[in-house]
């Protein structure tokens, strides 16, 4: 496996990738910048640009877009109280502040100091995670990739933004969309109602630009905003003596963002609002706290910025997504014909290797790029949505057809996009739904050799005989824990 | 009145799963084709209609679990409602993007995305004709440039907008040749 790293950190260091990683961390920016769009958003709209590329260009690109966007969203929450992304709330409860104060230079500068700390961090940490896990997952048979696989989507639900009700019917009806087309074991037909454009099932990439673009979009339309005032980038550089002052905040914010990253589905606004009010706590001038404090800033943006690492392990090492934005990752690995899991590291260890150093490159050239670029985006986030929202969907509409050459997948592009905006409206998080949809197939089949395992008794086969057991044993209690939390907010 | 009370969006949401996993079970046997059998005996170890049964039918039940919570006010409401104004807003933008999905292909991917473009911009609050007329006209000239010469992909064409392109592409040469092109 060491062999493996060292050759996938010598591929990752080409020209092509820098350049294209480069241009994902500006895009990102770019469009974290503009408040109302998002770097989901961002990442499904650019997802097609990565099929066409090498692994190990396209993936580092898109991971370039999720941690410029990421940033990008803390700008508009400091320069005009709007947070580009939801992981930028608790950036704009201080940086707002000190805009106000006429420092506002000063908040972005600790933002993206924070912000690259925190996730260089992260991403060493998620390597150094990666072996013993990939290690472990390798021994993994079908019985125990499918209790991990069902361990997951029920965590999904646990920690989806929905009620849980809502979450497990949304999930069971990704898996059921999971089921239109052939069979995987059996070969035989389900669900194509006789249309030869179903046969081969649903398309992941219509499926997720449309229930997570198309929706920003509409409620952009709904609006119909104009510009969003003016953005001054005013005051001096951060001083040495305050980045200083900050890095007690950065190093704990890392950790909480860090271990909120390996839990799935939490992600960046949970993390952000834990580690702003660490930092609140453990502050000796607490008052100061959402009154232009840089050390909230900081608190914030390392948080968030910290969860971006983490959240690739089960991705990479066991093919799960635990957020939406690793399940477009997920998508542009399948595009590129890796299938991400125990086999993907035996067989091309290298790149998924490759893909992590690629992942610490981006953070270094984060740094230039934003340092250079700030002024810039200070600008963007007053652009009017009514010039941007058209391209958008232009991007949105090209990139649905241009993977299979198919009109059907445009029509079900805006299909999905109807019902992602239903399901905003009734509040039922879509992201079960999206994780059904994809662990779907590998759980059927996966179920399906379990039970050619075991022959007449399964369940006996499973919870006695295999490391399934212990998947399920270390779950119950989790997914319990989680449950019960939920229960008292929600009767609190 | 009570009904139409009820009939909020989460209540429309839940009602549809719930009639999808009912009538998917009820014609379970049209809409998955037989298994595969060899000399008496199923080829798999478990049937197709077996996972989709136990998908539907759990589908169906909770759906309906969810239905009776909400009429029963056990789950508070969330849904949001839209006013009049930004809801018309809605059907036009889903009307202008059906649209632009079904002239893709017989009128290409210019014409439709201009048509298109142009009712976007107008409903997302844009009336200036300059910003109009680079938005629907030249972002997509744009993209099919990007889109075929760089990254060697199709998008629909009609074929005398694609005649006149090829002209195009002729006359400026090597400067927007693509990369097989190029190597040729």
């Amino acid at each position: 496996m060491i062999e493996q790293f060292a050759e996938g950190a010598m591929m990752a260091f080409t020209l092509e990738t820098i350049v294209m990683i480069a241009i994902g961390l500006f895009s990102g920016m770019l469009v974290g910048a503009l408040p109302g769009f998002t770097t989901l958003m961002a990442m499904a709209i650019l997802l097609p640009l990565s099929f066409f590329l090498d692994p190990l260009v396209g993936i580092p690109f898109l991971l370039g877009v999720y941690k410029g966007g990421i940033f990008g969203g803390s700008i508009p929450a400091i320069l005009v109280s709007m947070p580009g992304t939801g992981a930028a709330v608790a950036t704009s409860i201080d940086g707002y502040k000190l805009t106000q104060k006429g420092e506002s230079r000063k908040a972005l500068d600790i933002a993206l100091f924070s912000s690259v700390i925190g996730d260089t961090f992260s991403d060493i940490f998620t390597i150094m995670l990666i072996f013993p896990i990939a290690i472990l997952v390798m021994q993994f048979g079908p019985p125990e990739l499918f209790a991990v696989l069902l361990m997951s989507l029920v965590i999904i639900v646990a920690t989806s933004g929905s009620n849980p009700l809502k979450g497990l019917v949304m999930m069971l009806f990704g898996l059921w969309l999971a089921q239109i087309g052939t069979d995987p074991i059996g070969g035989v037909e389900r669900f194509t109602f006789g249309l030869f454009e179903l046969k081969s099932g649903i398309p992941l990439l219509p499926m997720l630009i449309g229930v997570f673009a198309l929706p920003e979009l509409v409620y952009a339309v709904m609006r119909n905003e104009k510009a969003s005032g003016f953005a001054k980038l005013v005051g001096e550089r951060l001083n040495r003596v305050e980045f200083k002052r900050c890095i007690p905040t950065i190093r704990r914010s890392t950790i909480i963002g860090t271990s909120i990253g390996i839990v799935p589905g939490l992600g960046q606004v949970v993390a952000a609002m834990m580690g702003y009010s660490a930092a609140k706590n453990a502050s000796s001038h607490p008052e100061t706290f959402g009154e232009g404090e840089i050390e909230g800033v900081a608190a914030a943006e390392a948080a968030n910025n910290a969860v971006n690492g983490p959240t690739l392990v089960p991705l990479l090492t066991l093919g799960i997504p635990g957020d939406n934005v690793t399940a477009i990752l997920l998508g542009a690995f399948v595009a590129q014909g890796l299938r991400p899991g125990p086999q993907l590291f035996e067989e091309q260890g290298s790149i998924v290797f490759g893909i992590l150093v690629a992942m610490v490159l981006a953070n270094i050239m984060f740094v230039i790029i934003g340092y250079l670029s700030i002024p810039f985006f200070a600008r963007i986030v007053t652009i009017k949505t009514g010039l941007l929202v058209p391209i958008v969907i232009m991007f949105a509409f090209a990139g649905a057809y241009v993977f299979r050459s198919d009109t059907t997948d445009v029509l079900m592009l805006v299909a999905f996009g109807a019902f992602g905006l239903l399901a905003r409206a009734a509040k039922f998080d879509v992201m079960p739904m999206v994780m059904g949809f994809i662990l779907g197939g590998p759980l059927e089949y996966a179920f399906g050799q379990t039970v050619a395992m075991a022959g007449n008794s399964p369940l006996t086969f499973m919870f006695t005989e295999r490391l399934g057991m212990v998947a399920v044993l270390v779950a119950t209690p989790i997914i319990g824990y989680i449950l019960w939390r939920r229960m008292r907010t929600a009767t609190a | 009145m009570r009904v139409l009370k009820f009939l909020t969006a989460e209540a429309w949401l839940a009602g549809l799963l719930a009639l999808l996993g009912i009538l998917g079970l009820a014609f379970m046997s049209d809409l998955v084709a037989a298994p595969k059998v060899l000399f008496g005996r199923s080829l798999t170890a478990i049937p197709p209609s077996l996972f989709p049964s136990l998908v539907l039918g759990a589908l169906a039940i909770l759906a309906c679990m969810l239905l009776y919570a909400l009429r029963k006010s056990l789950l508070a409401d969330e849904s949001k409602t839209f006013e009049e104004g930004a809801f018309l807003r809605v059907v036009l933008l889903f009307a202008i993007m059906i649209f632009y999905a079904l002239t893709m292909s017989p009128l290409g991917f210019f014409i439709s995305s201009a048509l298109s473009l142009v009712g976007v911009a107008w409903l997302a609050g844009n009336r200036s004709i300059a910003q109009i007329c680079i938005v629907s006209v030249v972002s997509p000239i744009a993209l099919y440039i990007v889109a075929t010469r760089g990254l060697a992909v199709s998008l629909p064409e009609l074929s005398t907008i694609e005649f006149f392109y090829a002209r195009v592409f002729e006359t400026f040469g090597g400067f927007m040749s693509g990369p097989e092109e190029v190597a040729q």
